[in-house]
C-alpha cells in the first residue's frame, strides 16, 4: 500500500512538473474575462479605419449620452426624393379630388402591426411629405428614421444602440458604422420572410422543387 | 450477254475503278497530310519543351524549397515572405492566374470574439454559403465550417434532437436555429494534442493550422468538443473561376488532400479590419464580431448587458464564442 502511494505521488509530481514546463511563455489567465480585464485598452488605434472600407458612402452621426456611431445616409437612396416634387398638394387636398387611375404607391402593402395601431399617417405627415413625423407630430428627418421606429420598439432600439441588435457595415474596426433599421427591415412590412435556405442541401432543394 | 449488258458491266467497272482510284488518292493525300501534321506537331512540341524546361526547373526548385520549409510558427518574417512568394508563383505557373497570399500577423491590442443571437437566426444559411466561397472549401465533398442546427422549441439545447440537414422552408414553426463552428477556444484541446505543432493559437486568439505541417492524424478533430474541425479526405476541388484569390497563409489558401482545416474567423479579412464573411452575409444580424479588448466595442456591450452563455462551459475550454437571446 505504502509503495502504491509513493508511486502515485511520484507520478503526480512528474505530471505537475511536465505540465508547468509545457506552458507557453504566454501568461495564463483563468478564463477569457480575466484575460480581457488584464489586457483591455481604453483607446485603441487601428491602422485600418472602417471609413476606408466603405468608400464614399455619406454617413449620418447617431449620438446619445452613452454611444456615438454612424449610419449610412438614407435620403439619397429613396427613389424620387424629394417627395414634394410630386406631392405639390397636401394629402387632405388630394382627397377632395375624385382621383381615378393608378396610384403611385399602389405597390406598398402595409403589413406592420394592425391598422388600428398604425396607418400611413402614423409616420408620414399629411401636410409635408418630405419628412417623417413622431407620435406627437414632431418633424423627423428621413436620415433619422430610427427615431420613428424607436417610439414603439424601445428594447430593440436600446439593443441597437448598444450593438446587440442590428448589423455592422463592412468592418469591425473603428469608427463604428451600423446599418439603420430600414436598411434591413422594410418599414411597411418589417418581418423577415420565410424561404428556402441559401446553401447546403441546395441539391436536395432542387429535388424537392 | 447482250452488247448493252456488256457496256453496263464495263461502265460499272469503270465506276468502280474510279471510286477506288479516288480512294487511293484520298488515302495518299491523308497520309501526306498526317505526315505533315506530325512534323508540324513535332516542331511545335520541341519548341514547347525548350520553352518549358526552364519553367519546369524553376517550378520543381520552388516545390523543393516548399517541401523543406519550416513550420510557419517558427519562421522568420523573411522566411514567411519567401514561402508566400513561392506559393504565389507556383499557383501562377500552374493556372496562369495570380493570387495574393497575405502573411499579416496579429494586430496589437486585439483579441477576437464572436457572439451569436439565437433569437435572430432564421436558418437562412447565407452565412454557410458565404463561408464556403470565401474560404475555398472543397466543393466536391460540400465541406462546411458552419453548421446550422434546427431544434424544436421546448427541449432546450438538445443537439441530439437537432436537424442539421434540413430541407424545409425556414424558419420552421416552433423551431429555433443555432450555429456552431470553431469557437477559437482560449484553452484549445485541439492545440495541445497535435503531435507536430501544426495547429496553434495566435496572439489575437485565432486558432490556426499550418496546412503544410499537418500530417493528417486527426487527433485535433477527435479532441475538439465542438465539432469545429474539417478534414480533407480527398483532393479538395474548387473550380478555378470560383477560387477566392485574396488569401492568407493561415487562412483560405488552397489546401491539399489529407490535411485538417477549420474556421479561422476569416483571418484574411478580420486582420485587415473586415468582418468575417458569415457576419457580413447574415441578413438578420444574428452574428456579431469584434475586439474583446476594446471596452467600447459592441461585443463587449453584449457580454456585459445580455445574458450570454457558451456551450459545454464546464470543460474549461473557454471558447471565445458566446450565445445570447434578445
Ligand atoms: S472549437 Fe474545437 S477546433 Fe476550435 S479551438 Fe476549440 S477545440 Fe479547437
Ligand atoms: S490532423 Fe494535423 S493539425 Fe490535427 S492534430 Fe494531426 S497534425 Fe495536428
Amino acid at each position: 500500500m505504502k509503495n502504491y502511494f509513493k508511486i502515485c505521488s511520484l507520478f503526480l509530481i512528474v505530471a505537475l512538473v511536465s505540465c508547468s514546463s509545457n506552458q507557453d511563455k504566454e501568461q495564463k489567465y483563468h478564463g477569457n474575462f480575466e484575460k480581457i480585464k488584464a489586457l483591455e485598452k481604453d483607446s485603441i488605434e487601428y491602422e485600418v479605419k472602417s471609413t476606408d472600407l466603405i468608400g464614399n458612402t455619406p454617413l449620418i452621426l447617431v449620438e446619445t449620452k452613452e454611444v456615438s456611431f454612424f449610419i449610412p445616409e438614407r435620403k439619397s437612396k429613396i427613389q424620387a426624393y424629394n417627395c414634394s416634387e410630386c406631392h405639390t398638394k397636401t394629402i387632405p387636398e388630394l382627397k377632395f379630388k375624385n382621383l381615378t387611375g393608378k396610384k403611385a404607391h399602389d405597390s406598398i402593402k402595409l403589413n406592420h402591426a394592425t391598422l388600428e395601431e398604425l396607418t400611413c399617417n402614423s409616420c408620414h405627415p399629411t401636410q409635408n411629405l418630405d419628412h417623417l413625423k413622431s407620435n406627437l407630430n414632431a418633424k423627423i428627418d428621413f436620415n433619422q428614421s430610427y427615431k420613428v421606429c424607436a417610439q414603439c420598439h424601445s428594447s430593440e432600439y436600446k439593443d441597437w444602440l448598444g450593438g446587440a441588435h442590428g448589423k455592422r457595415v463592412k468592418g469591425w474596426v473603428n469608427p463604428r458604422i451600423s446599418h439603420t433599421c430600414v436598411d434591413c427591415h422594410n418599414p411597411h412590412s418589417p418581418k423577415f420572410e420565410s424561404r428556402f435556405p441559401a446553401k447546403l442541401n441546395t441539391k436536395k432543394i432542387e429535388e424537392i422543387r | 450477254m447482250s452488247k448493252e449488258e456488256n457496256k453496263n458491266v464495263e461502265n460499272s467497272q469503270n465506276t468502280w475503278h474510279q471510286i477506288t482510284s479516288e480512294n487511293t488518292d484520298r488515302r495518299s493525300a491523308l497520309k501526306k497530310l498526317t505526315a505533315g501534321l506530325i512534323a508540324g506537331v513535332g516542331i511545335a512540341s520541341t519548341s514547347c519543351s525548350v520553352f518549358s524546361e526552364d519553367q519546369e526547373k524553376e517550378a520543381s526548385q520552388l516545390s523543393w524549397d516548399e517541401f523543406f520549409k519550416k513550420n510557419y510558427k517558427i519562421m522568420s518574417d523573411e522566411e514567411r515572405v519567401q514561402t508566400v512568394q513561392r506559393l504565389e508563383s507556383l499557383y501562377e505557373k500552374k493556372t496562369g492566374n495570380t493570387i495574393n497570399i497575405s502573411h499579416q500577423g496579429p494586430l496589437d491590442d486585439v483579441l477576437f470574439g464572436y457572439v451569436f443571437n439565437i433569437s435572430k437566426c432564421q436558418g437562412y444559411m447565407d452565412c454557410v454559403n458565404a463561408c464556403v466561397e470565401e474560404n475555398n472549401q472543397d466543393r466536391d465533398s460540400e465541406m462546411k465550417y458552419i453548421s446550422i442546427h434546427q431544434i424544436e422549441k421546448g427541449h432546450g439545447f438538445n443537439f441530439e434532437k437537432a436537424e442539421d440537414e434540413f430541407t424545409n422552408e425556414v424558419p420552421l414553426k416552433n423551431h429555433f436555429y443555432i450555429g456552431t463552428q470553431c469557437f477559437h477556444c482560449e484553452n484549445p484541446p485541439c492545440v495541445s494534442v497535435c503531435p507536430t505543432e501544426a495547429t496553434w493559437k495566435e496572439k489575437d486568439g485565432i486558432v490556426v493550422v499550418d496546412y503544410d505541417w499537418c500530417i493528417g492524424c486527426r487527433y485535433c478533430s477527435a479532441s475538439c468538443p465542438y465539432d469545429g474541425r474539417r478534414f480533407n479526405w480527398g483532393q479538395p476541388h474548387v473550380p478555378e473561376e470560383e477560387v477566392n484569390k485574396n488569401q492568407h497563409y493561415l487562412g483560405n489558401r488552397l489546401r491539399k488532400k489529407g490535411v485538417m482545416e477549420k474556421c479561422t474567423f476569416c483571418i484574411q479579412r478580420s486582420r485587415s479590419g473586415q468582418n468575417p464573411a458569415c457576419v457580413d452575409a447574415c441578413p438578420t444580424g444574428a452574428r456579431k464580431f469584434g475586439n474583446l479588448l476594446d471596452p467600447k466595442s459592441e461585443i463587449r456591450w453584449i457580454l456585459e448587458n445580455k445574458k450570454v452563455f457558451r456551450l459545454k462551459e464546464d470543460l474549461g475550454t473557454e471558447p471565445k464564442f458566446w450565445y445570447y437571446m434578445d
